[in-house]
């Protein structure tokens, strides 16, 4: 009696076991990082696994400000953030494990999203506005410099909640950078940072872009600010923007792509491309990084790496469009290469 | 007021009762071939399911087991029976308090210890983490179960010429299994939902990484993941996932059951 329940609990963790060694990969490559590169990296490197090379990217989806940290702390492969490392960041970066490569992987704008019942999507702000309400000044939605933007669209009295980030985030940094630009105030007051004291007295935080995105779907009086594909894919109402030329602009992939011609040349230490001129520039976009070491500890992981981005960086890029990202600018992605080949592995 | 201790007892057990309802009602829809048998897509991708989440999960919960139930009957039974004075005070104590440190905690402590060093996040690392929330619970119901087993028993084997160990291990021991069980399975229950901890350790993956080694998927991981996302076939996969999670606990409890009955066989 007793031997036979042991040979079914042996034959059952066997099996699972089993399993489990059978189903391993040749190859498997962690990173972590920003969410407003998730989208485009969960589909991207699924089509890489499948179709490509049999290398498995796991990429799990923590922020930026994590993705810096695990990577820093070497458990991860590669980060990604939609910052590049920042002074001091990039000391600890060195310390732990000497020179970084960064290089852009991706383009995409960030929108300013809302739940509005009864408004449509498209609502215009302007810089002004829009900062009011990140401030907490403007604080419901029938207010007059709202609704003066907006002729003949019918706001209810319903209060603001603004919707922010609660952790490290490239997309905060991204949208606190377009503030600081077009608002002495916030400058002040906020600044630019992967995280701010938020000043609005309603407002939640939430985790990555999802959280964000869900948390505006689900809060009606809601706004907040979140990678383009996140409102996309999810009919999520977003805002026109009054850029630096005067136009009001709705973040699509054209408007970003306007605005990022503006500055052909990027690079991480000259990254911003928010507030562009332009009359088609939609105002706030960014381009995501992607770290890695610039000598590979391991050398096979090293050549797989290197062979990964240099595929996102050009023919990976086919997938960003199907998944409401821009694909690079052609000069970048030739920046991209060129860093990737100064890796050694 | 005894009308009141009905009513409160009701509310007990209808708690359960409404959550196996409602998690039935929003993940029943989810579950299908598919849901354990093909690994996640992403987003867009129709036909995902959360195979790797299951299995990952039942991995970092043997590996847990097989580091705690030793090590928690055993201390456990030292409790009940050999321990006296300062010392089995202090394992009382700490196990105790053990119980109340937030799983978070423990967590990070694991990613400290285990993650840090190894240079990678890990099955390994899940399972010591939930090892440790496992084993206070284990502790203090095996003692409390070999304290039930009247002494007489082992005195008797005892007074027989058996050694001490042997009157322990074949006597009292298996008198005592039922509770030795029922405190192995609340230590199972408890740990099979924790997220928080394997956020630090096991970290999630979309693919088949089933070497203890490597960053493994797990299914409370995949509900937070996916609950909190906006994407409606997500939600709907959390929802499958909190409702495979209800049913694996359940099922390893009515397994260990039959493999472990109450009574004695003759």
């Amino acid at each position: 009696m007793n031997r036979q329940r042991l040979i079914i609990l042996g034959a059952a963790l066997g099996a699972l076991f089993g399993a489990a060694a059978i189903a391993a990969a040749d190859m498997q490559i962690t990173g972590a990082g920003s969410s407003f590169d998730n989208p485009f990296f969960q589909r991207a490197f699924y089509e890489y696994s499948r179709s490509v090379s049999g290398v498995q990217v796991n990429y799990q989806s923590i922020g930026s400000g994590g993705g810096i940290q695990q990577f820093t702390a070497k458990t991860v492969d590669f980060g990604a953030s939609d910052v590049p490392l920042q002074p001091a960041e990039m000391k600890a970066a060195q310390a732990s494990g000497g020179d970084v490569v960064q290089f852009p992987v991706t383009l995409g704008g960030v929108a300013v999203a809302y739940n509005v019942p009864n408004v449509n999507t498209g609502v215009k702000l302007s810089p002004d506005v829009l900062a009011g309400i990140m401030l907490g000044d403007i604080t419901n939605w029938n207010d007059a410099q709202i609704a003066r933007l907006n002729p003949g669209v019918p706001f209810p009295n319903l209060p603001i909640v603004v919707v922010h980030r609660a952790d490290g985030s490239g997309t905060t940094y991204i949208f606190t950078d377009y503030l600081t630009k077009v608002s002495a105030q916030w400058k002040t007051k906020v600044g630019n940072a992967k995280v701010v004291n938020w000043p609005a007295a309603s407002s939640v935080g939430a985790k990555g872009n999802e959280g964000v995105a869900g948390q505006i779907r689900n809060t009606p009086g809601a706004i907040g600010y979140v990678e383009l594909a996140y409102v996309l894919q999810n009919q999520i109402s977003y805002a026109q923007l009054r850029n630096a030329s005067g136009q009001f602009v709705a973040p699509t992939l054209q408007t970003v792509r306007n605005a990022a011609a503006k500055k052909p040349n990027v690079n991480p230490k000259d990254f911003s491309i928010v507030n562009m001129p332009g009359a088609g520039s939609y105002p706030i976009c960014g381009y995501s990084w992607v770290m890695l070491w610039k000598n590979q500890p391991d050398q096979s992981k090293g050549k797989s790496l290197v062979g990964l981005f240099r595929w996102l960086v050009t023919d990976g890029q086919t997938f960003a469009v199907r998944v409401n990202y821009v694909s690079l600018p052609s000069n970048v992605q030739a920046q991209a290469a060129k860093a990737l080949a100064s890796i050694r592995t | 007021m005894l009308v009141l201790t009905w009513l409160c007892a009701g509310i007990a057990a209808a708690m359960l009762a409404i959550i196996v309802i409602y998690v039935i009602q929003r993940g029943g829809p989810a579950l299908n071939l598919a849901f354990f048998t093909h690994l996640p897509t992403p987003v867009g991708v129709p036909g995902g399911g959360a195979a790797n989440a299951i299995v990952g999960s039942l991995v970092i919960i043997t590996m847990a087991s097989a580091i705690a139930i030793p090590i928690g009957v055993l201390a456990g039974i030292y409790l009940a029976l050999l321990g006296r004075g300062f010392l089995a005070q202090a394992v009382r104590f700490f196990s105790d308090v053990l119980t109340g440190v937030p799983s978070i905690a423990i967590g990070v402590f694991a990613y400290t210890i285990v993650v840090v060093p190894q240079k990678h996040f890990s099955a390994n690392a899940a399972a010591v983490a939930l090892s440790i929330i496992m084993l206070p619970i284990i502790v203090r119901t095996t003692e409390e179960a070999v304290k039930l087993v009247n002494p007489a028993i082992r005195e008797g084997a005892l007074a027989l010429g058996v050694d001490a160990w042997k009157a322990i291990v074949l006597v009292t021991v298996p008198c005592a299994r039922a509770g030795i069980v029922t405190g192995a399975l609340l230590g199972l229950a408890r740990v099979a939902g924790e997220s928080a901890p394997l956020l630090f350790t096991a970290f999630g993956s979309q693919f088949w990484t089933l070497q203890p080694g490597a960053p493994t998927a797990a299914l409370p991981l995949l509900v937070f993941q996916y609950a909190i996302a906006p994407y409606k076939d997500w939600q709907l996969v959390a929802w499958g996932g909190a409702l495979t999670l209800i049913l694996l606990v359940f099922l390893l409890n009515i397994t260990a059951r039959l493999l472990f009955p109450a009574k004695l066989p003759r």
